[in-house]
């Protein structure tokens, strides 16, 4: 058990998740594991509770049963009755070991690149600023940055800001790294160099847990993917290419086909 | 034709009833500020009881006119006991007043920073008090700036009504300029001037402040 758990990182357990006022739960009983240094990615439609999932596991949103297990010690343990409570009353020493990159591009815009990237491993983590800073600019260059540490977050592109988030996120050094949509809000150009960032993450080794709805991206960077909807995994697999090629469930068929563009020129019927 | 000799003779009087127009200004503002903020930082807190304390305050405030708290401060006080300085009154008056706007324009700025900058600084794992001061407030001054600009300048012109129970601001000068000499042309171009001389380097720096914390916002 001790072994089994240092190599799993994060393992959610019979996770329950139900919204206020919802007469039905969003998930009832999901179960998964994320070993260290590997990748799962979670695809599903939209309203599947992808995002909720992400947002649980980062204690974001409260959960009504099941436990989350960050490095083999429990950290969330759902409770009923617990729909409109806020955020999870988390450490904050806790809360530096699971990084998160939301959809909306929203650095700190009060500060500057450097200034965001900087700023928790000085406060929260009591880091030397020389220290932090040198890793900083590091971290900058590695994203393509490095020139724009002065700059004020509205003076970076969409994608700029989301390489800046994941520095932001990365120099905290954490465990486990929830990455939630983070190419949504993107122009098309601009996705690439983003998931070029994140791919050379999973090259280092970073343990990911990754929202994605690029499907080609997910098969280049899964290690595991799981199909989520109706608030249960509707498949897993180990092998993403062959998840992509020969899904098991007609209802994964279904959700891929979604992806294709194919013109049927001879075809008027439905 | 304005009568420049009369406006030279009771100028000096004008300078004496904007010291009194600022004064008030200053303290009733002064006081605004600090109740707006107590009264901001509750609601956005979801501080029981005292929130809904804080709304009841914020519609008295707003739904009564500022001559109307005057004079119940000045002339109803009393009768209860509290005899208070007609400063004193005008001081309180123009807080208890301002106070409601201010809160109205603090609140505005604290709920204008999206839910999305706390659930960042949470993951960061900043304390509340770390996402208050480094996250939240400095972004919600830059919202609130402009409201909290353009209530200092509806204060100070409301100001004037404490000419009503008796002060010597600019307007008690003009209607005893006006009642001494019939001079009205001049009584209020004395007026206007003085006001624009007080208000419009408010106005000025209120655009400077705009302007420098525009960087906080997106």
């Amino acid at each position: 058990m001790t072994e089994r758990n240092e190599r799993i990182v994060l393992r959610v357990d019979g996770l329950v998740k139900r919204y206020a006022g919802a007469d039905r739960n969003v998930f009832d009983g999901i179960s998964f594991e994320v070993p260290r240094g590997k990748v799962l990615v979670i695809v599903g439609p939209s309203g599947s509770g992808k995002s909720t999932l992400l947002r649980a596991v980062a204690g974001l949103e409260p959960i009504q049963g099941g436990t989350i297990a960050l490095d083999g010690e429990v950290i969330e343990t759902g409770r009923p009755g617990t729909e409109r409570q806020g955020r999870a009353k988390r450490s904050s020493a806790l809360r530096t070991k699971i990084g998160m990159v939301f959809q909306s591009y929203d650095l700190f815009p009060n500060h500057t690149v450097l200034g965001n990237v900087t700023l928790a491993p000085i406060l929260v983590q009591k880091r030397d600023k020389a220290e932090v800073e040198a890793e900083a600019l590091r971290l900058l260059e590695r994203v393509g940055l490095a020139d724009r540490a002065d700059a004020k977050p509205h003076e970076l592109s969409g994608g700029q800001r989301q390489r800046v988030a994941i520095c932001r996120a990365l120099i905290e050094h954490p465990q486990l790294l929830l990455l939630d949509e983070i190419t949504a809000a993107l122009d098309p150009e601009m996705v690439h160099e983003v998931l070029d960032v994140v791919l050379e993450l999973a090259d280092q080794g970073q343990t990911m847990l990754i929202v994605t709805h690029e499907m080609q991206f997910a098969r280049a960077i899964a290690d595991r993917i799981i199909m989520i909807e109706g608030g249960t995994i509707v498949e897993e697999s180990d092998d993403p290419d062959a998840f992509f090629t020969h899904p098991h469930t007609e209802r994964a068929r279904e959700f891929l086909r979604t992806f294709e563009f194919t013109r049927h020129r001879h075809d008027h019927g439905a | 034709m304005l009568d420049w000799s009369i406006i030279a003779r009771y100028a000096p009087f004008f300078v004496t009833g904007a010291w009194m127009t600022l004064f008030i200004s200053v303290f009733g503002i002064a006081l605004a500020l600090l109740t707006g903020l107590l009264c901001a930082a509750i609601e956005t807190a979801h501080v029981p009881v005292l929130r809904q304390l804080v709304r009841v305050y914020v519609e008295v405030s707003r739904n009564t006119p500022l001559l109307v708290q005057l004079y119940f401060l000045y002339f109803g006080l009393p009768k209860l006991g509290f005899v208070w300085s007609a400063e004193a009154c005008a001081v309180i008056g123009l807080g208890f007043l301002g106070g409601s706007y201010m809160a109205e324009a603090m609140r505005a700025g604290l709920q204008a920073v999206p839910e999305a900058q706390r659930e960042n600084a949470y993951m960061l794992g900043f304390t509340k008090a770390q996402t208050m001061t480094r996250v939240v407030v400095p972004q919600a001054i830059s919202s609130a700036v402009p409201g909290v600009i353009a209530n200092v300048i509806f204060l100070v012109k409301e100001s004037s009504v404490v000419s009503a129970i008796a002060l010597a601001d600019v307007m008690y000068m003009t209607k005893d300029l006006i009642g001494m000499t019939y001079s009205t042309y001049e009584a209020l171009f004395l007026l206007i001037v003085t006001y624009l001389v007080i208000l419009l380097p408010i106005s000025i720096l209120g655009t400077w402040l705009e302007r420098r914390f525009d960087h906080a916002r997106r």
